[in-house]
């Protein structure tokens, strides 16, 4: 037997799988709230009980929304993204010097953590993905014999500037985060660079869409 | 994706025949979820990943290939994606019979449904093998 949490309501109406509880949380929670075991084994618990429904399918919609951060609720960013680079100043040289920045931040979310983090899926250190993605973009070039290395240390950048963003305990605010990554970084302006250079490709446009979401690009 | 897929198939019901605490769970994920040393999933990607209930679920590494979701709350939780803290609760609690010694994660993005049948074929005789009785589905 199966039961299924669904986070998009559509989806489980056309599919009609046997049984489903559709939930209203954002897209990468299916089960609601960070830490918060309570609310999860709510969640739980309503998936567990379809599976004594006497027949099928069964699609049950989920009473609880999940609590939203609300912009004060979240710590302060630690990080200041502000401070203007020289103009003069290599895509690279601009991306290690922020790394930098968020080095002792993202240690410090290890800690709170317990040693727990998302980075790793590429294989290279922070360092060494930041130098190969910076000097690609001080030469203009886009990685092709190398798109799955790119596409992981896109995603491990990403994640590492994340963890550092969210080293402070706190309920966090994800358009808040989204807003900041994108549009104050250097690193985030160097991936709508990449995705502008994919997306003019002939073959390679896929790309842009599998490293930028589209509702982040201006 | 469109939001709209037809049914795979003739619709299957199984009666259920036993309460939830006399049941063995495992627990199914999309969100690609992988320990570091096994491979990445590829940009598009049918195949799965066992992810042992012995091994620690904090250590599990994400690499789907959408970026149309955020991260941040699975950094924070693992539980929020792949709730096998919960799960082990409900088994100590006697809420459910017992979880599974295996788990496993799909990469949800980019193939219709379909493209998975032979994997999931895989993975519906890997639980018989391993005595499961219901599976726990999360996307991401």
């Amino acid at each position: 037997m199966t039961t299924a949490i669904s986070l998009v309501r559509e989806n489980a109406e056309s599919m009609q799988p046997p049984r489903t509880l559709w939930v209203s949380f954002p897209l990468g929670r299916p089960l609601g709230k960070p830490d918060d075991a309570a609310f999860q084994h709510r969640v739980i618990d309503a998936a567990l009980k379809l599976l004594s429904a006497p027949s099928g399918p069964v699609l049950a919609d989920f009473p609880e929304d999940a609590p939203p951060a609300g912009l004060s609720d979240a710590p302060a960013c630690p990080v200041s993204f502000s401070k203007p680079s020289k103009d003069t100043d290599s895509w690279k040289t601009k991306l290690l010097d922020e790394l930098q920045t968020l080095v002792p931040w993202h240690d410090l979310g290890l800690r709170r953590r317990a040693g727990r983090s998302l980075v790793g899926v590429s294989g290279l250190s922070m360092t060494e993905n930041i130098e190969k993605l910076g000097t690609l973009l001080d030469n203009e070039t886009l990685p092709i014999t190398e798109l799955k290395w790119f596409k992981s240390a896109i995603e491990d950048t990403k994640v590492f500037y994340l963890e550092a963003l969210t080293a402070q305990p706190g309920h966090y605010n994800q358009e808040q985060l989204e807003k900041l990554f994108w549009h104050e970084t250097a690193l985030g302006a160097a991936i709508l660079k990449f995705n502008d250079m994919f997306a003019a490709h002939t073959t390679l446009s896929y790309m842009a869409r599998i490293i930028t979401p589209r509702r982040v690009l201006p | 994706m469109s939001k709209v897929q037809p049914p795979l198939g003739p619709k299957v019901w199984t009666h259920p025949n036993r309460e939830t605490a006399e049941l063995r769970i495992a627990l199914i994920t999309t969100a690609g979820l992988h320990f570091r040393d096994a491979p990445a999933f590829e940009f598009i990607d049918s195949t799965f990943r066992p992810i042992s209930a012995s091994e620690d679920a904090n250590s599990l590494v994400m690499s789907h290939s959408s970026v149309n979701f955020d991260k941040a709350g699975f950094a924070e939780d693992v539980n929020l994606v792949f709730p096998i803290d919960r799960f082990r609760e409900l088994e100590a609690a006697g809420k459910i019979g017992s979880l599974a010694e295996i788990h496993y994660s799909f990469m949800g993005a980019g193939l219709s449904p379909e493209a998975y049948e032979t994997s999931a074929s895989q993975v519906a005789g890997l639980l018989k093998q391993d005595k499961v009785d219901a599976v726990f589905l999360t996307p991401v």
